[in-house]
């Protein structure tokens, strides 16, 4: 009967340790933040640009990202694919050159997205997209991008789980990161420029 | 031998038992402003002859990675104190007018304290009985740039963190940890324009 006592003991406190843990909510992504790096690069270059919506790949996680029980929704409308679409408008408007009446326009897909909040140690976070970039209705960039951001995790998941999903976002810099520093993507905005003189 | 009815009693004693230190307060955390960083204001500060408009860009770093929700809750602040110190003719987020300033302002949240994790998880497992504290490092690199010219500054300030049963350091009164962290990232930022302003940034 002791056992028994014990398991019904162990398993209140298990119970209570798991609520302690895990949290098990529905959060939406924290409010995207333009990196700094990404405004100075902007800053350089000059001509606005417009963000048209984005859209996911089949088969991606677009809607839902699991940490630990908790669940990790995106943008405005909980998809990941408008989450990065309105990232690269706030990076845009951060820096002065976002026209939504723009002739040179971005779009893209979502083609990678995966969060793991690192069982005990390291967690990860990968996103990758595809990104276009058309002036007139003609494409003057095309490129597959992909960015992986690490962080230390924790084994307590009350710690583990806001860290993933403040991470994530990050992830996301570091992706809109990319594209904004590929001198491909310079040359093409640039070229922008130049026409519209 | 134990009845259903008492090993019921003590499953319900367990979980009141895992809800009295959910709730207890047993792990309070209370924070205390460091005293090193000295205390500066607009009177520090030289108003120049002609303010120019800044754009601030703001980022909140912890341990070197951007940290998004801070970053949101602390950029309203540094702007402030921007606006607050008139070195400016006008203060904005987002990029101006092509005769401003740009007000770069980054902080990073590094943990001074060796080994705080296993401190604090053992301030856990007692429940607070043992106390421990951990000093969070606030590492700020600042830079003003226009026309060309950039001056840049780096300031340091520390935020010590009790938890459980701990005194905090000595001298020091303790705070609640908004009103903490808000007096830390302010005076960082006030100590961060009057230096950049004794390099003759805003002239």
């Amino acid at each position: 009967m002791m056992a028994a006592v014990r398991n019904y003991l162990g398993s209140s406190l298990l119970l209570a340790a798991c609520l302690l843990a895990s949290g098990c909510v529905s959060m939406p992504a924290p409010a995207y933040q333009p990196g700094i790096a990404n405004t100075e690069v902007l800053l350089q270059g000059k001509g606005s640009l417009t963000v048209e919506p984005f859209v996911a790949s089949k088969g991606v996680n677009n809607k839902s990202l699991s940490v630990r029980g908790s669940s990790l929704k995106g943008g405005s409308d909980g998809s990941f694919s408008t989450y990065l679409q309105e990232a690269l408008v706030a990076e845009l408007k951060t820096a002065g050159r976002y026209g939504a009446s723009s002739d040179t326009r971005i779009s893209g897909t979502l083609v990678k997205n995966q969060l793991d909040d690192g069982a005990i140690k390291t967690g990860t976070a990968v996103v990758g997209a595809r990104f276009v970039v058309t002036r007139g209705g003609s494409p003057v960039y095309d490129k597959a991008l992909e960015a992986e951001h690490t962080w230390d995790s924790s084994f307590i998941g009350a710690i583990a789980i806001p860290a993933a999903m403040e991470n994530y976002a990050t992830a996301v810099q570091k992706l809109i990161g990319k594209l904004f520093g590929d001198p491909e993507f310079v040359k093409a905005t640039q070229d922008a420029v130049a026409e519209n003189k | 031998m134990l009845s259903l009815q008492k090993m019921r009693t003590l499953r319900a004693l367990s979980l009141a038992l895992c809800a009295c230190f959910m709730l207890s307060g047993c792990l309070t955390a209370k924070m205390y402003v460091d005293p090193a960083l000295p205390i500066a204001s607009k009177t520090d500060l030289k108003r120049p002859a002609q303010p120019k408009p800044v754009q601030v860009l703001f980022e909140f770093r912890t341990k070197g990675n951007a940290n998004a929700k801070a970053t949101a809750e602390i950029r309203p602040r540094v702007v402030a104190v921007a606006a607050e110190s008139a070195l400016f003719s006008a203060v904005s987020s987002t990029a101006g007018e092509s005769d401003g300033g740009v007000l770069k302002v980054v902080i990073d949240n590094i943990v001074l304290t060796d080994n705080a994790a296993a401190k604090g998880f053992g301030t856990g497992l007692t429940l607070g009985l043992a106390g421990s504290m951990v000093t969070d490092g606030y590492v700020c690199t600042a830079s003003y740039s226009r026309g060309g010219k950039v001056t840049e500054t780096t300031v340091k300030h520390a935020l010590h963190t009790t938890i459980g049963n701990h005194s905090g350091p000595a001298g020091l009164t303790a705070l609640e940890p908004q009103a903490a962290v808000h007096q830390v990232m302010d005076q960082i930022t006030w100590n961060a324009l009057k230096q950049l302003d004794s390099q003759g940034a805003f002239e």
